[in-house]
């Protein structure tokens, strides 16, 4: 029983960070139509940017996510301006295959420059876990936790609450009449770029304590993420957070109860078995 | 293009081997025939049907696994079990397509990028069947006789000539498929899933047909690259990066096109092997810029903006 | 036995019900309007007949064969052949590989293929077109264009979605010449329409649909005098 608890809290802890670098990817979708192959790369950026934060000014990464975050929310928008808006009129397989290569290029101007041995960070206060009810609770993954529900409620609020918020979700449900509304799509696009750059930088900062950092991590991060994003419906946030946190279950309780070894294919294979049963994905998106 | 002209770029293309005794030439175009086979196999599936395939390793991968296996295991001849590694790879897409074809477009992608995950991860884990990590190598090739002398197994014109012998096969089945009907009925379904349908279009078995005459093209190439390099692992031929250069020798040489995957081949390799000798690494830094500057400047790749500029024959469609 | 055969045909979509037990028939050789205020149902009725919708309940037979489960390219391997009413051309091929493409069903050849697509192009008076980008067409054009593609499939039944929509009066006197000839030659036509002058003066027959369900079937002269048609179009008056 209590190795079951202990895979579902992890699973939950990871699943959050899974569902916050998924939030980012499904918002950018929902407004712009675009699948962003790169996103996985924004993530290691934070990730790295958390490392080099620690090590060249000793700043623990979660503060030096204050700083990160705008920094990626401003990176996000300079790419959408000066890269991405004139490959979007080309249509959504242009653009997917223009994400690709950026993300190439990010990746492996990563490798080259920080090359790819694996780093880790190490925090002083990471040595012993918590552990509440006997369940042991890395303290990193435990803050990483409470912070991405701090930043998914807010970006909750955001969206809900303000005028802003309103003008994305009101473009990515239906570009043409939000436009007609007064909408302006292309800043409101630009910002929601930046938005899901932003998510995606933070999560790397939050994942860094917790994960080996190599330049390619943004692959298997990306792929995952796309399951999850898929499978909750392209363009709904409940349905990735939802989705991530499934995703973290799943492989936490799958390395326990099936195999370590294909803990990663788990998440895979659940995603073409929905395919093959439910072809519209769980929430019925998937057929364009 | 000319007959002539076709022609007499077969016959270089085959007294390469007699001009040149440099082995490190051979092995460059030995490599860059090797790409254009998967460049070629690939685009008939994203450039004439226009689905992006993200997984396209995994049959490369079936293919080489396939050959060294039987070869290792079993005993049978590289070229057969080559020819058998395509055939699995072919046997292998059908599953796969009738999963992934259920979705479309970009879904249809990450959905072959899952599968070529798993295969990989599968590869990666059976160490019964595959070694696992440590992956498959082969010691000494069988010996072939033709009349009195046997072939050099340690000079890479046999090699080249089977390589050669595989692209030119798959550039014929290229263009068959671009005169023929099903080809026409996969850019119907490339313009238009829907409205192909509704004039009588079975676009799952069109999509199912040439998915599976891609994979067996890539599974050939999969089956040589076992053949040649003699040592085979998971990372080696299931990974990713694999299926992004496919993809990325089809866009950047020109889709839908049977040169273009040609010239991405050759641009692939040139500057592959420019950059491996300045930096180790560098290279891939060069294909993700290249490939963006494809898509926003040159979307036709570059065989296909140099079709355009050079003529409006209607017999150049056919390239 | 009539050509198309619906009974009982209805379509849920979640919560919605789009169709609620409609009915009608079709004969062979006939023109049938297919009339209603907009959101009625007319283009889901199209789009399960074609396949690309299957039917909550009701049985939709051409000839006597069911057409029920099968998919759309089936359906069109059948007899059945379509326009939409907002035009879906392959923009980026010429309009001769558009039809010819459709021809190709029935004729593998692309020799036979092609003469077949000339033909029908020549039928709807796109002859001068042919080597044009279907993109570069005018709406009248295009239209034109997707009605030789559907007949490049040689149908049996033809359903024609809207195909007066957008067209000035001299073009919609035009196409629906058009549509009588094709009758004429022996295809049967279910024509859904928003444009009452071409209906009423075509049609052989006229059903009336309302909120999915079928509230009047007969002649044009008396379905449009029908009081139930009258309160449904609530002010729109007849030409």
């Amino acid at each position: 029983m209590e190795t079951f608890v202990q895979s579902v809290v992890s699973g939950i802890l990871t699943g959050s960070l899974y569902a916050m670098i998924g939030v980012g990817l499904t918002v950018v979708f929902g407004v712009m139509r675009i699948i962003n192959l790169a996103h996985g790369e924004l993530v290691m950026l934070g990730m790295y940017g958390a490392f080099w934060g620690l090590t060249l000014w000793t700043l623990d990464p979660f503060v030096s996510i204050l700083l990160w975050t705008p920094l990626m929310f401003l990176a996000g928008m300079l790419v959408y301006r000066f890269l991405l808006k004139a490959i979007i009129p080309g249509g959504e397989l242009n653009t997917l295959l223009y994400t690709a290569g950026l993300s190439l290029l990010i990746a492996n101007l990563a490798l080259f420059v920080w090359t790819g041995d694996y780093r880790t960070i190490k925090l002083p206060y990471a040595l012993l876990p918590m552990r509440p009810f006997g369940i042991a609770v890395p303290i990193p993954l435990a803050i990483a936790f409470g912070l991405a529900i701090l930043i998914t409620e807010a970006l909750y609020l955001f969206l809900t609450r303000t005028d802003l918020g309103r003008a994305i979700r009101a473009t990515s449900q239906n570009v043409e009449a939000a436009a007609l509304m007064g909408v302006n799509v292309d800043r409101i696009s630009m910002v929601t770029f930046g938005l899901g750059s932003a998510l995606a930088g933070a999560a790397g900062v939050l994942l860094a304590p917790s994960l080996y950092l190599y330049p390619t991590v943004g692959e298997i991060l990306v792929t995952k993420c796309f399951v999850i994003v898929v499978l909750g419906g392209l363009g709904s946030v409940a349905g990735a957070i939802a989705g991530g946190v499934l995703l973290g279950l799943v492989e936490s309780l799958g390395a326990v109860y099936v195999s370590v070894a294909y803990k990663d294919t788990i998440g895979f294979v659940i995603f073409l078995l929905v395919l093959l049963f439910r072809p519209s994905g769980l929430l019925g998106v998937g057929k364009s | 293009m000319s007959r002539a002209a076709v022609a007499g770029a077969v016959a270089l293309l085959l007294a390469i081997p007699f001009l040149t005794a440099n082995q490190f030439l051979l092995h460059l175009g030995i490599t860059v025939l090797m790409w254009t086979v998967l460049g070629v196999a690939w685009n008939l599936l994203g450039g004439y049907a226009g689905q992006v395939s993200f997984g396209h390793a995994s049959f490369f991968g079936v293919g080489a696994y396939t050959m060294m296996i039987l070869y290792l295991k079993v005993g049978l001849a590289p070229w057969y079990g080559m020819v058998l590694g395509g055939i699995l790879g072919a046997v292998v897409s059908l599953p796969i397509g009738l999963i992934c074809f259920r979705l479309r477009g970009p879904y249809f992608s990450l959905a072959t990028l899952a599968v070529a995950e798993i295969v990989r991860l599968v590869a990666l884990n059976w160490e019964a069947l595959t070694n696992g990590p440590v992956g498959l190598l082969i010691t000494t090739l069988p010996q072939v006789g033709f009349g009195s002398r046997s072939l050099n197994w340690e000079s890479k014109a046999p090699f080249y000539y089977i390589v050669a012998f595989l692209a030119a096969g798959a550039m014929l089945a290229t263009y068959g498929l671009s005169r023929s009907r099903l080809g026409a009925y996969l850019l119907a379904v490339r313009e238009d899933e829907d409205t192909a349908e509704s004039i009588g279009i079975d676009t799952v078995r069109a999509k199912v047909t040439v998915l599976a005459l891609s994979a067996f093209f890539t599974g050939l190439a999969g089956g040589f690259y076992g053949l040649y390099f003699r040592y085979v692992d998971p990372d080696a031929v299931f990974p990713i990066a694999l299926s992004v250069e496919m993809v990325f020798m089809a866009v950047v040489g020109g889709l839908a096109t049977v040169g273009g995957p040609v010239i991405g081949a050759i641009f692939l390799v040139s500057v592959g092997e420019l950059f491996r000798e300045r930096f180790l690494v560098g290279h891939l830094i060069f294909y993700g810029l290249f490939m963006m500057l494809t898509i926003r400047y040159l979307p036709e790749g570059i065989w296909g903006g140099v079709r355009r500029a050079l003529t409006t024959h209607a017999s150049a469609r056919h390239l | 036995m009539p050509l198309l055969d619906i009974s009982d045909l209805s379509k849920d979509f979640g919560g919605l019900r789009a169709l609620s037990q409609l009915w009608f028939s079709v004969e062979a050789g006939e023109i049938l309007g297919l009339i209603g205020p907009n959101g009625a149902g007319k283009t889901t009725v199209f789009n399960l007949i074609t396949g690309f919708l299957r039917p909550t309940t009701g049985e939709i037979r051409l000839a006597g064969t069911s057409l029920v489960g099968l998919k759309p390219h089936a359906v069109t391997q059948c007899g059945v052949a379509r326009t939409f009413q907002i035009v879906k051309p392959f923009p980026k091929l010429s309009v001769k590989e558009n039809v010819t493409l459709a021809a190709f069903m029935r004729l593998p050849a692309r020799q036979d293929a092609e003469a077949e697509a000339c033909r029908m192009l020549d039928q709807v008076g796109l002859t001068a077109k042919l080597d044009s980008l279907a993109s570069d067409l005018t709406l009248a054009e295009q239209k034109r264009l997707e009605m030789a593609r559907a007949l490049a499939t040689r149908p049996r039944l033809l359903l024609l979605d809207e195909p007066m929509g957008g067209l000035n009066p001299r073009e919609v006197e035009d196409a629906s010449a058009l549509v009588s000839r094709i009758r004429d030659a022996g295809v049967t036509v279910i024509l859904v329409e928003h444009v009452m002058r071409a209906i009423m003066r075509i049609s052989d027959r006229v059903v009336v649909i309302h909120h999915g369900e079928k509230i009047a079937d007969g002649p044009p002269d008396q379905v449009v005098r029908n009081p139930n048609v009258i309160a449904a179009y609530l002010g729109e008056r007849v030409a």
